[in-house]
């Protein structure tokens, strides 16, 4: 294992762990609730460690990514219901991710935010053309790196650190009514979404293809997907506990996406401030190019296409057809002037019905013997396999009854 | 597995993507044709692969919208030409050899071929 190669990989995932739908949960669900849904941020980061590292490791073993998984598994039919779910859920996510590019933009040069909307297209568009896989994802990743000063931030506030560490205990809080008990089951389905949303097993899977990986790259994968994850993980908490002491006092709700820099700019002033905006904006700028290829991967995969960023755009014409299709239509979703808010809405609630379609295949290819041969999975793996497909699909059932009955968590 | 080993299942094929022999992608075993019928034995004669090979796959009003957007083409790969079979089918031809790649090629040519690292 190449040290320097494991630190980047590490540090890649750390930055571009935390996406637009994440840090708006976590601000609100910090000011609604305190510190008492940590722990479903907790969870469903062991939920995107178990699903990640088995997508690496079918990546590497197999050398199959999941959208050619699951057409085998599922069969055509299935597999064009899936694939069609997938692409509209990730569309808008994709859609979600570049509104909140234009906002920040907007926040930070006060034009107007549809032109920046326009302006981010075009940059991370060239982005993509120019640059191959690694440095894209290396690049939006370590300069994502920049969100850490939200967990710098909540070490400056001097939080009551044993309620925050109380938070990562299971819980419900104690006298809530009937109506905040629907919106705090709300929030827990949207945090998993967010947390394991299924364009991060496409992308991550896809890349490890992208990057030529082997049996030998499985220490990487692992230690990527449990200490990347779980440090990058710890940044949506740092915006959660610092909403939760910040916010929840005052009952501000932070209602618009960029609320959560303000984290910042309590303790540190204007400079913290515009750390927080620019590592917001390159980590939702990251997860657009990251939605966005999940998306040019699956429609590829699924129909047998060249794909990847690896090779020039020319020589997978088709995919690279695909991603500039997908973050144009994207850009037409963000142009209707749709809130933000409500496609980052749309997007967990569309994403979380796909979960255990996305999951599932996975998980049984990763247990087959036949294909993954020493590699397959063993008992920790299938048993947190199948626990965490019990939570996405228990998700999945509960999350329209919970959005139509709380209004989107505004009830 | 080879191609003369017994298949099990035609399940065991259906929907595998193909990669030719330079290692490019390009398509997905979309359906089978056999030989041989009822009391003879049975055997694979080609890979059929394009979306007019999705006819006995869907229901009609689905192969009827997918036949809207991508055609009915359909190329066949004769038996023949698979070298191996595993969680891809590996040919041994190239892929123009046996018609694949045609829509890749038509919209290559709609891309510009500079300005990428």
């Amino acid at each position: 294992m190449n040290p320097l190669e494991l630190t980047l990989g590490i540090m890649t995932a750390v930055g571009g762990f935390v996406d637009i739908s994440e840090l708006v949960f976590a601000a609100k669900a910090g000011s609604l609730f305190g510190y008492a849904l940590i722990w479903v941020f907790a969870l469903s980061t062991i939920g995107i460690m178990v699903f990640g590292e088995m997508s690496g490791r079918v990546a590497a073993v197999a050398h199959q990514p999941v959208f050619n998984l699951m057409r085998h598994r599922l069969g055509l039919k299935l597999g064009l219901v899936t694939l069609f779910a997938s692409v509209l859920s990730t569309l808008i996510t994709t859609a979600a991710e570049l509104g909140g590019v234009g906002l920040i933009l907007h926040y930070l040069t006060g034009a107007p935010y549809l032109l920046m909307a326009v302006v981010g297209v075009l940059v991370l568009g060239a982005s993509m053309w120019v640059l191959p896989f690694q440095w894209i994802e290396r690049t939006y990743g370590l300069l994502g790196l920049m969100m850490i000063i939200f967990a710098v931030a909540l070490v400056a506030i001097h939080p009551p650190w044993r309620e925050v560490a109380g938070g990562f205990v299971p819980q419900v809080p104690k006298g809530l009514s009937t109506t905040e008990l629907l919106i705090f089951g709300y929030f827990m389905v949207a945090i998993i979404s967010a947390v394991m949303f299924p364009y991060e097993a496409y992308f991550y899977s896809s890349g490890g293809i992208e990057e030529q990986w082997g049996p030998k790259d499985l220490p990487n994968n692992r230690m990527t997907t449990t200490v990347g994850f779980a440090l990058g993980s710890l940044l949506a908490v740092s915006i959660l506990a610092s909403s939760a002491q910040l916010f929840g006092p005052m009952n501000v709700g932070p209602e618009v996406a960029g609320s959560s820099a303000l984290e910042a700019a309590i303790p540190f002033g204007r400079t913290g401030l515009l750390i927080a905006l620019g590592g917001m904006l390159i980590a939702i700028a990251g997860a657009a190019v990251e939605t966005c290829m999940a998306n040019a991967y699956s429609v590829a995969q699924f129909f047998g296409w060249e794909w990847g960023r690896h090779k020039k755009p020319w020589e997978a014409p088709r995919f690279t057809l695909a991603w500039i299709i997908f973050f144009l239509l994207s850009l037409a979703i963000v142009l209707t002037d749709v809130n933000v808010m409500s496609l980052v809405e749309y997007a967990v609630l569309f994403s979380i019905v796909v979960l255990p379609l996305t999951y599932l295949p996975l998980m049984l290819l990763a247990n087959d013997k036949k294909y993954m041969g020493q590699f397959a999975n063993k008992w920790l793996a299938k048993s947190l396999g199948w626990f965490f497909f019990a939570v996405i699909t228990a998700a999945a059932i509960a999350a329209i009854p919970l959005y139509l009955l709380t209004s989107g968590g505004q009830a | 597995m080879t191609p003369s080993d017994p298949l099990k299942l035609v399940a065991e094929l259906l929907d595998l993507p193909i990669m030719d022999k330079d290692g490019r992608y390009c398509g997905i075993v979309d359906d089978v044709e056999l030989s041989g019928s009822a009391g003879k034995e049975t055997r694979i004669k080609a890979l059929l692969v394009g979306p007019g090979a999705y006819d006995a796959r869907l229901p009609r009003w689905a192969f009827w919208l997918i036949s809207k957007v991508a055609g009915r083409r359909v190329a066949r790969i004769p038996i023949d030409q698979v070298d191996q079979i595993h969680t891809v089918v590996h040919l041994k031809c190239r892929a123009e050899d046996v018609k694949l790649h045609q829509v890749e090629d038509r919209v290559r040519a709609w891309i510009p071929k500079r300005g990428a690292l």
